[in-house]
């Protein structure tokens, strides 16, 4: 078993990151994790911390592009790196098409599990614009949802990769 | 009746903006200055005397600011049921012996984690190791260890050991109905240790400033938590103030109080700042509240052509280290075996026992679930041995409209028979029924069905919901609710309502929620009744402000009141339309000259008016609910007989919800209970060995993913209408919804492969077992 | 959170890495990824004083070499072997191993020789222990063990959970590793020491480069299957993976290989199952046998709340599967990719 002292400190260190198009430098130590520096250093809660176990999907936000867990994630890892969380989805007061479809499909009810969804959802339809059911169900099996049985989900992507999905609800 | 704006309609949810931006604030997400972080100390043993506790070293570490036990409390108990037979029975952190792994021993509170942490591990404590029980038939035993002793009001009656309630109930003769049966048969059925599953773990933060408490908490009503926090802390209710907060996800595991909000405001009390506690997701898988494990032993009698005459059932619930809601969960089962059918003679028994798990909570359907289960799969049972179809025998027993039930209440315009007749046209159940076991292949289909029945807005605490609308200057309404948004989707269905009453746009409404300083008291969004009493509350509240400012348009023009219509927040004289007013000058007016009357509507609703209280948990005396609603549910299911493998493919909900506010709100409950129904039949257990839970985490809790998304259809049964000005009865959709699909689940695999499973979840061993034994009994 | 302080290294190549790890000593850890590690060290079932972060390193993208063998750098993410239209078209068995890994974020973050670096688990020892399981197992450097109380301090069975690892033994993949001193070549199998205290058999300091696949010979198929409980996201009950080659007389089963994972410590080669098919004619009463055999020498371990029947139940109809593929695609029958 490998050496822990209670007492050890590491050096902090100065992280450059860009969040939502925004340029950030948190000074952090190895051990915290991309969830806390968003949601604590940067202060966009907007994405959840529902498990710390990298299981759950509620904390995932695009890193590069790319769908990660940021509560597995070091901040040390991300210096230098494009961040985009839920917050950066909308133009000013233009929601993208697939926040409007979730709004449109009821695809959200407690909302908690909302922005990780969100942001698979956009990485899903940012590389594959017109995904099938299955590819659909790969893209999002990281993401648990207790309250809507992911159809109102399902029906959001449907409907913003422009498969003809009709709005449950009326704007 | 005139045109409704938004009943009805599926108007898009008020929070949903805030939910697709991140903008919506959860508990965890409230930062205020100073914050300490807290963290409990648990025990970590079943059973357990605490012989010694030294919090010195704890106290003394850098950057620790307090640390309380049971000894800096008060010694005020607290309890979900809160009645003279059930008083409250449990303190905020232990005293003197742990009875569940994972029970609150202490808790401290520092400036950030890792000292917090370290502080735990400092605290030294020393066990004297107890004997240990787990299975409640074991529990019952005159030699088990005793976790408490027998309810009084028992242990006279029953030679069982740690019974912390009993609930009977009965009427007619059972055995005189047996005999008269044609057919009478016993099972036992069992229903596995299952957990809520919310996303959003619990956090609480609190904070003591200017002699108040101000509190930020995961609930399910703010109601609630208030009186529970006031009451253990020993302050007056006024003192504390639960704040608003979005809550991610609820299903009955955020009712009542958690040691660690005690724990919090306690802490914050001594330190004087803010103090944050966020439970760990292990911690809320293996300490937290879970839902009931039920055993059910029914035997029924029935005629030969499938009429029920007697029924008679014992329920044992599995119900932790403290009473909890197991004496309320005994009391539901007769409740949900009681609704759907007629039953001449019925004899009921429910015992709840104690052992060495954490306490439990409801859980979506609260008994509902396992009981329909129960019920339905034997009835399907009974059926096929007659010779009757599943759809017909459930029609000959299914309650009709204005049926009195035995309790004394009536079921109104049931509309069960409905349901079940468009669940069997709509599934084409009977074309698909009966074919599933005659085909080839390893893959099977089967279809099954389900009835179930629930009720709405039963009385407890605070019993009633109180709404405030407050007309603003510019003609739009505030409306003040305690009903809080667990995800249902309260706010929004307010608004359609206010809307509605006062002929505004729905987008002009402003709710301001669930915050105990600001907003009325409300009876919580778990009793099934946001929509039946809340909503009732607020139609009264803003149609008391609509008529204040008729009144004021009436005085204004010299007119009868009755003379004048609204229309887009215009008040104006039907027999002469000229004569108009809008809202924002009824109000410039009342202030003007008016002495400025406020025009502040007040609305107050409860079920119940003509009772003082809920029926008796113990006996079942006592009418419970104006408001029941039924449902009937179709699962088809596909089943792998080599591999015991089995999922739900479709799911058909027809519910008899009197009419749906919003159809679109309705579709989203049916769909997520759907899924709660799919995990409970297939996925989801808490396992345990020896009090220890083994898979506290989300990968071995197996709640379903996105691949166990079934099709899910539903359609309404319309036994109610909304009139503007008329008090409205809709029927819960919330939890009712989980209980006979589960049932339909069961009984859809038994009509796939002739497996009759008495116990959930249906795992493949479970269906492999049962298809062997088919195989080898057909060689015979 | 992870509740104590450690430090933090970034190398920018492979050799800088290896460097920092003889320097550091075994206090420090690479990580790629950081999807196995990092759980474990919230669990402080890891705990080094140092990590030794790889993502500064650009993975090369999968290659032929000049012999023919297919050449995948170990820091390659899992969502590329999935993506990428040449490991799909040339390795698909590797891409459907990658594929049914954990979610698809843990495959956009995890890599391949991360994956294959995993430690083994099991239920008690995987989760936090301020209340549970408190006084450290044999794993965790203590003296008990859990789920298996009779056990010796030297037997530890938890189970090596890798989906991939079973694959890539089926294809005879061998893996290069580098360290300070310099490089050398193992098959995937030797990997493993079958033991669950110290799973792997590298050695301090050392690091996988790369995976390397033998070109598939003609007559060749595969098959594969992970069986979970829910359609993704879980690791398995149990990962059956089989290639077949037949003899040039496109009927007879020239070679066989059987690698089953998730049973036990190691992925396990059901060996006289494969020489139970070399020969024959792998119809359905040949395969049914290999099952058999293979089932009993595999001998699985119970694991997550899984009985031995169970998982041998679930074995026993998804390698039969898995075996049929195989020669299917052995045959032509179905494509390979």
């Amino acid at each position: 078993m490998a050496d822990r002292n209670h007492n050890s400190k590491s050096m902090s260190r100065v992280v450059a990151i860009e969040v939502n198009g925004e340029h950030h430098e948190v000074t952090v130590k190895p051990r915290h994790m991309l969830v806390e520096v968003l949601r604590e250093k940067i202060g966009l809660t907007g994405t959840k911390e529902g498990c710390e176990q990298g299981v759950c999907g509620a904390c995932t936000v695009l890193l590069d592009g790319r769908p990660i867990l940021a509560c597995i994630t070091l901040a040390v890892e991300c210096d230098g790196k494009k961040i985009r969380t839920v917050e950066g989805l909308a133009s000013g007061e233009t929601l993208s098409a697939i926040q409007e479809a979730f709004l449109d499909q009821g695809a959200m009810q407690c909302g908690f599990c909302t922005s990780g969804m969100l942001m698979s959802a956009t990485a899903l339809l940012e590389k594959n614009p017109k995904p099938s059911l299955a590819e659909i169900k790969k893209a999002l099996e990281g993401n648990l949802c207790r309250c809507t049985g992911y159809n109102g989900i399902v029906d959001a992507i449907r409907q913003a990769s422009g498969e003809g999905v009709d709005p449950i609800f009326m704007r | 009746m005139s045109e409704l704006n938004y009943i009805g309609k599926s108007p898009r949810r008020k929070d949903g903006p805030d939910k697709v931006t991140g903008r919506a604030v959860y508990s965890q997400d409230i930062k205020l200055p100073g914050t300490l972080i807290g963290r409990i100390l648990r025990s970590p043993h079943a059973h357990a005397r605490i012989v010694r506790l030294d919090l010195s070293k704890a106290l003394a570490l850098p950057g620790v600011k307090a640390v309380i036990t049971v000894d800096d409390t008060k010694g005020i108990k607290h309890g979900f049921v809160e009645t003279p037979r059930y008083p409250p029975d449990q303190e905020v952190l232990a005293r003197g012996r742990v009875v569940y792994v994972g029970e609150e021993i202490a808790a401290v509170a520092a400036i950030d984690h890792l000292i917090a942490q370290q502080a735990l591990e400092l605290i030294e404590i020393e066990y004297e190791i107890l004997p240990a029980v787990f299975d409640p038939i074991e529990a019952m035993k005159s030699d088990a260890p005793q976790i408490h002793p027998s309810h009084p009001k028992v242990k006279d009656e029953l030679p069982y050991s740690n019974i912390g309630g009993r609930t009977t109930a009965g009427w007619g003769d059972v055995e005189t109905g047996f005999a008269q049966s044609d057919y009478v048969r016993e099972d036992r059925f069992e229903s596995q240790l299952r957990t809520h599953g919310y996303l959003e773990p619990h956090a609480t933060i609190a904070h003591w400033e200017n002699d108040r408490l101000n509190v930020w908490t995961s609930s399910m009503g703010t109601s609630v938590k208030r009186a529970k926090l006031a009451k253990t802390l020993d302050l007056p209710f006024s003192a504390v103030r639960v704040h608003k907060v979005y809550v991610g996800g609820t299903f009955g595991g955020k009712i009542d109080l958690y040691s660690h909000e005690y724990c919090a405001a306690r802490l914050s009390m001594m330190t004087r700042r803010p103090v944050r506690i966020v439970a760990n997701r292990e911690a809320i898988f293996s300490a937290y509240r879970h839902g009931q494990p039920l055993a059910m032993e029914i035997k029924t009698g029935v005629k030969k052509d499938g009429t029920i005459v007697a029924q008679q059932i014992r329920v044992i619930n599995n119900s932790g280290g403290y009473r909890g809601s197991g004496v309320v969960v005994i009391f539901l089962a007769w409740g949900f075996t009681m609704i759907p059918y007629r039953i001449p003679n019925l004899k009921f028994e429910g015992l709840s026992v104690y052992t060495n798990y954490p306490v439990r909570a409801p859980q979506r359907g609260h008994g509902c679930p396992q009981i329909r289960f129960a019920i339905e799969s034997q009835l399907d049972k009974i059926a096929e041995d007659l010779g009757i179809d599943p759809v017909s025998i459930r029609l000959r027993n299914a309650r009709e409209p204005w049926e009195q039930l035995p309790n004394g209440d009536n079921v109104h315009e049931a509309g069960l028979i409905d349901c079940i007749k468009m669940a069997a046209e709509k599934s084409d159940f009977l074309k698909k029924y009966g074919k599933g076991r005659k085909t080839d292949g390893t893959i099977r289909r089967g279809i099954g069905m389900g009835v179930s029945g629930y009720f709405g807005g039963s009385l407890i605490y605070p019993n009633g919901s109180g709404v405030i609308v407050k007309m603003n200057d510019d003609g739009t309404p505030t409306v003040l609710t305690g009903g809080i948004d667990v995800g249902q989707g309260s706010e929004t269905i307010i608004s359609q309502i206010v809307a509605e009453e006062l002929g505004v746009g729905i987008d002009d409404v402003k709710i301001i929620s669930s915050d105990t300083d600001a907003t009325p008291q409300d009876i919580g969004a778990w009793i099934s009744g946001m929509t039946y009493v809340t909503g009732n509350a607020a139609r009264q509240a803003a149609g008391n402000a609509r008529q204040k400012m008729l009144d004021i348009a009436a005085l204004r023009f010299n007119i009868d009141v009755r003379n004048l219509a609204i229309k887009d927040k215009v008040v104006f004289n039907r027999n002469d339309p000229s004569q108009r007013i809008s809202y924002r000058d009824i109000i410039a007016y009342s202030i003007a000259t008016r002495r400025g009357d406020t025009i502040i509507g007040e609305g107050f609703w409860r079920t119940m008016r003509d009772e003082p209280t809920h029926p008796s948990l113990a006996t079942t005396k006592g009418r419970w609910s104006e408001n029941y609603a039924f449902s009937c549910q179709v699962a088809e299911v596909e089943v792998d007989i080599e591999t015991g493998e089995a999922r739900l493919v479709k799911a058909l909900t027809v519910h008899d919800c009197g009419f749906p506010i919003n159809p679109a709100l309705v579709k989203g409950q049916v769909d997520g209970q759907v899924s709660m129904a799919l995990g409970h039949a297939f996925l989801e257990e808490v396992t345990t060995k020896n009090g220890y839970t083994l898979n506290p985490t989300w990968l071995d809790y197996r709640m379903p993913t996105i691949h166990e998304m079934a099709e899910s259809d539903d359609a309404d049964v319309i036994t109610e209408q909304y009139n503007v000005g008329k008090p409205y009865r809709t029927k819960e959709v919330g939890e009712g919804l989980v209980s006979a699909i589960l049932a339909a689940i069961g009984n859809a695999i038994c009509d796939a492969t002739g497996v009759r499973l008495t116990s959930t979840p249906f795992t493949p061993e479970k269906i492999l077992k049962g298809v062997r034994k088919l195989a080898r009994e057909s060689k015979h | 959170m992870i509740l104590y302080d450690f430090e933090y290294e970034r190398p920018q190549t492979l050799a800088e890495a290896a460097g920092l790890l003889a320097e550091l000593g075994p206090g420090a850890r690479i990580m790629a990824g950081g999807t196995d590690l990092l759980p474990n060290m919230r669990v402080a079932i890891a705990q080094p004083t140092t990590i030794v972060g790889l993502s500064a390193i650009t993975p090369e993208a999968p290659r032929v070499d000049a012999d023919g063998a297919f050449r995948i750098d170990a820091l390659t993410r899992l969502a590329t072997l999935t993506d990428s239209e040449f490991v799909r078209q040339r390795l698909p068995m590797l891409a459907e191993a990658a594929r049914v890994v954990g979610s698809n974020q843990i495959r956009e973050m995890g890599t391949l020789g991360g994956n294959l670096c995993q430690d083994t688990r099991c239920l008690q020892l995987n989760q936090k222990h301020d209340f549970q399981f408190v006084a450290p197992c044999y794993k965790r450097g203590g003296a008990c063990c859990y789920p298996f109380p009779q056990n010796k301090p030297n037997i530890c069975w938890s189970v090596y959970m890798s989906d991939v690892a079973p694959a890539l033994i089926a294809l005879g993949a061998s893996l290069e590793c580098v360290d300070q001193s310099g490089a050398r070549r193992i098959s995937v199998e030797d990997l493993f020491t079958g033991g669950g205290l110290r799973p792997l058999n590298l050695k301090g300091g050392e690091i996988i480069q790369a995976i390397v696949v033998p070109p598939p010979p003609s007559y060749f198929g595969w098959g594969y299957h992970k069986s979970t409980r829910r359609g993704g996201l879980e690791f398995a009950i149990a990962v059956a993976a089989a290639t077949i080659r037949l003899a040039p007389d496109n009927v007879h089963c020239a070679e066989a290989r059987i690698a089953i994972g998730a049973v036990r410590e190691r992925p396990v080669r059901a060996l006289a199952a494969e020489r139970g098919l070399v020969g024959k004619v792998p119809d359905a009463a040949a395969i049914a046998a290999a099952v058999a055999t293979a089932v009993v020498e595999v001998s699985p371990l119970p694991h997550h709340d899984f009985t031995k029947s169970f998982i041998v139940d679930s074995l026993r109809v998804h390698l039969r599967r898995v075996l049929s593929r195989a020669v299917e695609r052995a045959r032509g029958e179905i494509p390979t990719a």
